[in-house]
């Protein structure tokens, strides 16, 4: 309350003030008014004079001679003046014309006079407000000023922003604790004890995450061996094999079709195949079980990269949330492979193209057949040279991984930009015959890993685009096989 | 130390005064030059109404000297563009004396802070 009657106290003093200089401009306006307005009267007082002067010819007057003294005198010459224009500046002028002047200057005063006029008003007005102010702040009880103290504003404005300001910072630390696991790995004790530290609940709850991936991706791969592996396999050699004879030989371009030019090798050479699955042929011995020498050839690559790439996976990037997720994997290092390497052919084209076999059975067959030959040709990429082979994998996945999964799996879409610029050298790469493959194995594994779980909603998409999908390998196929959709469509 | 303090203080505040003064005066004087140039503009209208047949004067002194109605007008056009050419100048002035009497003040009240100070610690001495 004290502080109240101080502040109060103090408000009257500058609003008292305040009241005091409008008050002394408004009396400041008013003298100059009178001033100006005693002007105006003598100018009009002189006007009157002029108007009457020229009257007569002489006027007989009281001549002021000196201060003291007037004497009789004749006023004559009494159209003719001599105006003191101002700043020593004369003009012999008639009457007539002084009045002229007259009017002039009492234009000038008449504008001077408005012009003091309206300052006035506005200060009474300014006056009148101080006035109520005074009143109004002095009278307690009517009316409360409501007050704030600033002291305390200042703490909890730092508060805010400190909070506005860590979401910013928390939010890249997180992805960039996300990278540092997948980039660092297990092997990296520093990177493991910062993101413990950093975020470790947000850690547990990213394993959570991936374990619960993990239990969709196992059973999505129980699943879907047991349909892709029956149906799909048989089929699906057929097809390929009678588009490999058909497609390939026309498709001579190096540049746009790799996975052509590279599809001869790798019938030829399943030495390729060997080389480069030497280390993971145990566990493809599953996957070779199928019936056809070419299939097993096929599919052998395609585990080669599926194994290699998990073992790369276990061997490079141990990470805590794939080593917690993955024990089952690790333990059953080939069931995975199995698993993966079915769910490749689920996830790359050519297992959209099975699908499409089996639902049409009839028409269908040589679309399936020319996919199919991409897969082949992938998988004999791969054979050839695991690198170029895994490249083309990802890239269907990535491009899945793009369009449909992105929402879903944030770590693919991260992973897969990071593979694709391996693409190209890759390729080159295998057309060399040099096989890398552990390099791009790492990038590829993840997609491998994470994209499964989302394919069993895609699938139905995946019929319908996958011509789209197609189109980047293969150019000319795909007008084939547009214009032939076109027609089922209609039909 | 408080008494050096002191000193420069003085010797501040007089140089703030008197640049106060320097202000105050051209402030008058652009004054005068605004009454001027008003004057003079209504004695260029007034000129403007009169005929050839009119003979204007000019006080020089005691006494009238006749001039001609063109010269006078042109004298006048003269006499007010000098006029707003030194009300220029002065407004030039004035912004300068401005930002300098600001810098004063600044130097003042750091000078008068540390008085305060050298005070406060003289008597904490005592």
């Amino acid at each position: 309350m004290a502080e109240k009657g101080k502040m109060n106290i103090g408000h009257l003093g500058g609003v008292a003030r305040l009241r005091e200089e409008n008050e002394k401009v408004v009396k400041d306006c008013e003298s100059r008014i009178q001033h100006w307005q005693k002007v105006s009267g003598d100018y009009e007082a002189l006007n009157e004079r002029l108007k009457t002067l020229p009257d007569q010819l002489s006027y007989d007057i009281m001549v002021p001679f000196g201060p003291l003294a007037f004497m009789p005198g004749k006023l004559v010459h009494t159209n003719e003046v001599t105006a003191l224009l101002g700043d020593n500046w004369f003009a012999k002028c008639s009457a007539k014309q002084a009045q002229k002047v007259v009017d002039h200057r009492m234009k000038y005063v008449k504008h001077e006079l408005d012009d003091l006029s309206k300052t006035m008003k506005n200060f009474e007005a300014r006056v009148g407000l101080a006035k109520d102010l005074e009143t109004i702040s002095s009278s307690k009880g009517d009316y409360v000023d409501i007050r704030e103290d600033t002291g305390n504003d200042d703490a909890a404005v730092t508060k805010g922003k400190q909070r506005i300001a860590r979401k910013p910072h928390s939010m890249p630390k997180m992805d960039a604790v996300l990278d540092l696991k997948e980039e660092n790995g297990g092997g990296s004790g520093d990177g493991g004890s910062r993101n413990g530290t950093l975020t470790e609940e947000e850690l547990w709850a990213r394993l959570d995450e991936l374990e619960k991936l993990e239990e969709l991706q196992d059973e999505q791969d129980r699943l879907s061996d047991n349909a892709d592996v029956n149906g799909e396999d048989t089929s699906s050699v057929s097809s390929e094999e009678e588009k490999e004879g058909d497609a390939a030989p026309p498709v001579n371009g190096l540049s746009l079709k790799p996975s052509w030019t590279s599809r001869p090798h790798s019938e030829a050479p399943p030495s390729a195949d060997r080389k480069a699955g030497e280390d993971d042929e145990e566990e493809q011995e599953e996957g070779s079980c199928l019936p056809t020498i070419f299939f097993s050839h096929t599919i052998e690559p395609k585990k080669v990269r599926i194994n290699t790439g998990k073992n790369t996976m276990f061997k490079f990037s141990e990470r805590k949330e794939q080593k917690e997720h993955s024990k089952k994997k690790k333990k059953n290092g080939h069931n995975n492979g199995h698993s993966h390497h079915e769910l490749h052919k689920i996830t790359t084209p050519v297992d959209i193209y099975r699908l499409f076999v089996d639902v049409k059975n009839g028409e269908p067959v040589p679309r399936k057949s020319i996919l199919k030959s991409r897969s082949r040709e992938n998988s004999v990429c791969s054979d050839t040279s695991e690198s170029s082979a895994a490249d083309f994998d990802e890239r269907r996945v990535i491009g899945r991984s793009f369009s449909h999964d992105e929402a879903t799996h944030s770590d693919t879409s991260d992973d897969s930009p990071t593979g694709v610029p391996l693409h190209p050298a890759s390729r080159f790469e295998a057309f060399s015959g040099t096989v890398v493959e552990k390099e791009p194995m790492p990038s590829a594994v993840p997609h491998l890993t994470i994209a499964p779980p989302a394919l069993p909603t895609i699938l139905e998409r995946k019929q319908e685009e996958v011509a789209p999908d197609v189109v980047p390998p293969q150019q000319a196929p795909k007008r084939v096989s547009k214009f032939k959709a076109a027609r089922l469509q209609q039909v | 130390m408080a008494e050096a303090i002191q000193k420069k203080l003085k010797a501040e505040v007089e140089k703030y005064t008197q640049m106060q003064k320097d202000v105050s005066k051209s402030m008058s004087a652009r004054q005068k030059l605004e009454t001027q140039l008003t004057e003079n503009n209504i004695v260029k209208e007034e000129l403007d109404l009169l005929g050839s047949t009119n003979t204007v004067y000019k006080l020089i002194g005691p006494v009238l000297v006749k001039q001609d109605l063109d010269e006078a007008k042109a004298t006048v056009t003269k006499r007010l563009e000098y006029i707003n050419g030194e009300i220029q100048r002065y407004e030039t002035v004035l912004k300068d004396m401005e930002k300098k009497s600001e810098q004063h003040r600044e130097v003042l009240s750091s000078l008068q802070q540390e008085f305060q100070r050298a005070q406060g610690l003289a008597v904490g001495k005592v």
